[in-house]
């Protein structure tokens, strides 16, 4: 009973959409030819375009986050200094704010006018479009917003490298260098190339950074492409655009499979012990360090900051001029008002839907595996898994046309978003309940069995409070990320369902692009308040759950 | 309840709630965000009753968005307030429109309203030349300034694939003998791009990332009086004018409502409203915003608006072929 209400919960959420779109993309072409569709769509110069685009600057930019990511895990890994929970937190900075923020304050940054190279000198010269309206300048943003994820899985192997080795080495008389490139390094590799692979797969998907500054900028990504084609021309493109999502979605997962194929060959079992002993940091990495770090997550976000500050776009930045009508102004728009009602109502209700179904998921997932379940788990995974463009074109073919039985299209509702959004996030959450319930004793439900609990009661009274704060802090995970959702969002809204992330995005389109930074600061600051809160919480979550503690 | 069941429940509660009420107005429209937020409280003032919505984009994504709900069998919509008549002509033409035979059209040029009285003007928008004040020392005078190799080369215009003002401007400048599409030719050859819709050309040229500009002059006048390094030039040549009509959508469900806002749209309020906003009025005896001028001392391009919409296909496709997508 149980496990046929969250099949239909999942054929609800991501087999249907996701089915459609395959087979809509494998639709007979005009003139009826098999697969006439998709040779018609593979054919045109704008796919070759847009694909040499995303291949081009996704690849441009994993070598941005593996290097740096390599080099910040391996400072602060190998050596031990000052503020190191802060230098962490800020590390991680650029993927927990939002990636239409991070575009817009990148942008403000590096403009002709830039309230921070400005004074500096630094700025680049008038009369020149912004030099980060370019396939560079996308690659850029991303490398520096996917660099957090290289950076993890490389202090994570770093942690795993035997001390006793290094020790072993040095004593031996090897020079640090060499310790570093032939001992540390070897071992830390394939965890470096599956999180770069990684970040591949979210540079594939990424929408925020290339609407920002590849729409200007004139460089055209899958995720751009069917996002103009299907606002430019409306749902009778669907067919089209389904063939470019397929082709998405065959980019990120053959990354992905990529990934699976090196883990599994490249492990090398090693000898648990202790792990190294970090040294203390010679000045100039340390300085190097935070030098990086300001450049890359405060320099943006203080440039951004500042535009909200003036009243008009190329106004100079000063005492004089900085004040605070752009907060007033955004927040006297009854538009922006709500929207944040909108996302918060949309993060909270993804965040409690996301654990309420996970929970019962996870429980099977431990006591009754078998095959249906078996079938289910790539499911789940897959709307997370695929880029966030292709499941919101999931849902609006499947959602477009009038619900059987009910009689009423979801396309233009809330409840299109929250499919979305509930489809979307939900690995986020059972993936560390499902961790914890491994971890958890099969003892204590047959227990409960046995003393004539029901499934419901054996579920609420020993199964969930055992996993509740791996749930909780999965939930928490889910507010943060659909707070500033905006690929999903970007294709679904509607009128009176606008969110944080669309209004964003629209304020910098009207040319209202102070507007736009003044929302942005707004829902970061309101993010930080998030993460603090969370912060302080912490004690009571699962060791780990927070990504910026150790 | 069982818990699987919440979020199932949630969502239907969520789509039951939909179906909107009678007071509740939906209004589509290509106007700014905060414009809209200032007019709606105005509306609510004289009508307290009626509740506005609102769904903003470019005029072309705007239309998009109408079809895709009737593809999905209805759209919420019972206003359209969009940039240009073309638009407004194509929907009437698919029989979406209301005729609204009695709408108070006292003091308004007739020659402005569409002879079935489906839509009616609601201002007037005017598209001349802004530039930045700290990159040009000597302001253009005209449309033939502006194709200077020199000028051209940082420029940029509005794209009538995005904006219902740039529809308007293309067809009515392609429609004059002395311009043509010749005149495009040359921005183009002299190096003059296209951005997406107004806001993204007052965005580049206020950032000083462009010099010139094509847009629409309450855009370029508001920013100025904001403090934005940017000033306006109506060329003498004559410039192209919108008159962002307001039509009422056949299938409204709120037909009584619709008419209120329509009628209030017209009235002098509304108008005194839309001067604040840096807008020419289209009412006798409401006088244009400060340092505007006098709207029957401009010289306006003519144009004849049935041809601008049996081309406009092919013009989009033209200036596609000229500046990209």
């Amino acid at each position: 009973m149980l496990l046929l209400l969250l099949f239909a919960h999942v054929l609800f959420t991501s087999l249907w959409p996701l089915g459609e779109l395959f087979a809509t993309a494998f639709r007979p072409g005009e003139d009826g030819t098999p697969l006439g569709l998709m040779a018609q769509v593979l054919a045109a110069r704008s796919t070759g375009r847009a694909l040499a685009n995303t291949l081009a600057t996704s690849a441009g930019s994993v070598a941005i986050s593996a290097a740096l990511g390599v080099s910040l895990a391996l400072a602060m890994g190998l050596a031990r200094m000052r503020g190191q929970g802060v230098l962490t937190f800020l590390i991680l900075m650029p993927v927990i704010i939002p990636s239409q923020t991070m575009a817009l304050a990148w942008i403000e940054l590096s403009g002709a006018g830039s309230p921070i190279l400005g004074p500096l000198g630094l700025a680049p010269p008038q009369g020149r479009p912004n030099p980060l309206y370019s396939a560079e300048g996308i690659a850029l943003v991303m490398g520096v917003e996917h660099m957090p994820l290289v950076f993890l899985a490389t202090r994570a192997a770093l942690r795993a490298v035997p001390g006793d080795l290094v020790e072993a080495a040095r004593i031996a008389g090897v020079p640090r260098w060499r310790r570093l490139c032939s001992i540390v390094l070897p071992i830390a590799f394939p965890a470096v190339l599956a999180s770069a692979l990684l970040a591949f797969t979210a540079a594939v998907g990424n929408f925020g950074v290339p609407a920002l500054l590849g729409i200007p900028g004139r460089i055209t990504v899958l995720t751009t492409l069917i996002y103009q084609r299907l606002n430019g021309f409306g749902p009778s493109v669907a067919g089209q655009v389904a063939v470019l999502a397929l082709l998405l979605t065959a980019l990120a997962v053959a990354a992905l499979a990529l990934r699976t194929l090196l883990l599994r060959r490249l492990q090398v079992p090693l000898t648990a012990g202790r792990p190294i002993e970090p040294g203390p940091a010679p000045p100039w990495v340390a300085a190097a360090v935070w030098l990086v770090v300001a450049l890359i997550a405060l320099a943006p976000l203080a440039a951004l900051a500042m535009t909200a500050l003036l009243p008009a776009i190329g106004v100079p930045f000063s005492l004089a001029t900085a004040g605070f009508e752009q907060f007033s102004q955004v927040l006297g728009n009854a538009g922006v008002r709500r929207a944040f009602a909108n996302s918060l109502f949309l993060a909270l209700a993804a965040a409690a839907g996301c654990m309420l179904v996970a929970l019962p998921y996870a429980y099977l997932y431990v006591h009754r595996r078998n095959l249906l379940l078996r079938l289910l788990d790539p499911l789940i995974e897959a709307p997370w898994v695929v880029p966030g463009t292709v499941v919101a074109l999931g849902m609006i073919l499947a959602f477009l046309n009038p619900l059987p039985v009910l009689e009423l299209s979801l396309y233009g509702t809330m409840a299109i978003l929250l499919i979305a959004y509930l489809a979307r996030f939900l690995p986020l959450v059972l993936r560390p309940v499902a961790a914890s319930a491994q971890m958890g004793d099969p003892a204590l439900d047959e227990a409960a069995r046995i003393a004539g609990a029901g499934l419901g009661r054996r579920l609420r009274a020993v199964f969930a409070p055992s996993v509740l704060p791996s749930a909780i802090a999965g939930g928490i995970l889910v507010l943060m990320t659909a707070l500033n959702e905006l690929t999903l969002s970007a294709l679904l809204w509607s009128s009176g369902h606008e969110t944080i992330g669309v209004m964003v995005f629209a304020l910098q389109y009207e040319g209202n692009s102070t507007a736009a930074a003044a929302v942005s600061v707004l829902s970061t600051l309101l993010l930080l308040a998030i993460c603090l809160f969370t912060a302080l919480c912490a004690r009571w979550l699962p060791k780990g759950a927070l990504p910026w503690q150790h | 309840m069982h818990p699987r069941l919440a979020p199932l429940a949630a969502l239907l509660a969520v789509s039951a709630a939909m179906p909107v009420s009678a007071e509740t107005l939906t209004v589509y429209t290509s106007q700014p965000q905060d414009q809209m937020t200032a007019v709606i409280e105005a509306f609510n003032k004289d009508h307290p009753d009626i509740q506005v919505e609102l769904f903003r984009s470019g005029t072309t994504e705007v239309m998009a968005k109408l079809q895709a709900e009737y593809a999905a069998g209805g759209s919420p919509a019972d206003v359209m307030l969009i940039a240009d008549a073309v638009a407004m002509t194509q929907l009437k033409n698919d029989g979406r429109l209301y005729s609204y035979a009695e709408a108070k059209t006292d003091g308004i040029d007739p020659a402005l309203i569409d002879a079935d009285r489906t839509f009616f003007p609601t201002k007037l928008i005017t598209t001349g030349i802004v530039y930045n004040t700290d990159l040009v020392k000597e302001a253009p005078k005209s449309w033939a300034d502006l194709a200077a190799p020199e000028a051209a080369a940082s420029t940029i215009m509005p794209s009538p694939l995005y904006s219902g003002a740039a529809v308007i401007h293309v067809g009515t400048m392609t429609q004059q003998p002395e311009f043509g599409w010749k005149y495009y030719e040359t921005l183009a050859e002299n190096g003059a791009v296209a951005g997406q819709g107004n806001g993204t050309v007052i965005e580049a040229v206020a950032r000083g990332e462009k010099a010139y500009g094509v847009i629409i002059e309450y855009m370029a006048l508001n920013a100025k009086a904001k403090g934005s390094p940017v000033d306006f030039v109506f060329p003498q040549e004559g410039v192209s004018v919108i008159t962002q009509p307001v039509a009422i959508l056949k299938d409204t469900d709120a037909l009584e409502a619709a008419k209120t806002f329509v009628d209030w749209q017209l009235s002098r309020a509304a108008q005194e409203q839309s001067v604040e906003q840096g807008y020419f009025p289209v009412l006798e005896g409401v006088a244009p915003p400060a340092g505007y001028p006098d709207p029957k001392a401009l010289k306006l391009l003519s144009a004849d608006s049935g041809r601008m919409l049996a081309e406009d296909q092919e013009n989009k496709e033209a200036f596609a072929e000229l500046y990209g997508g």
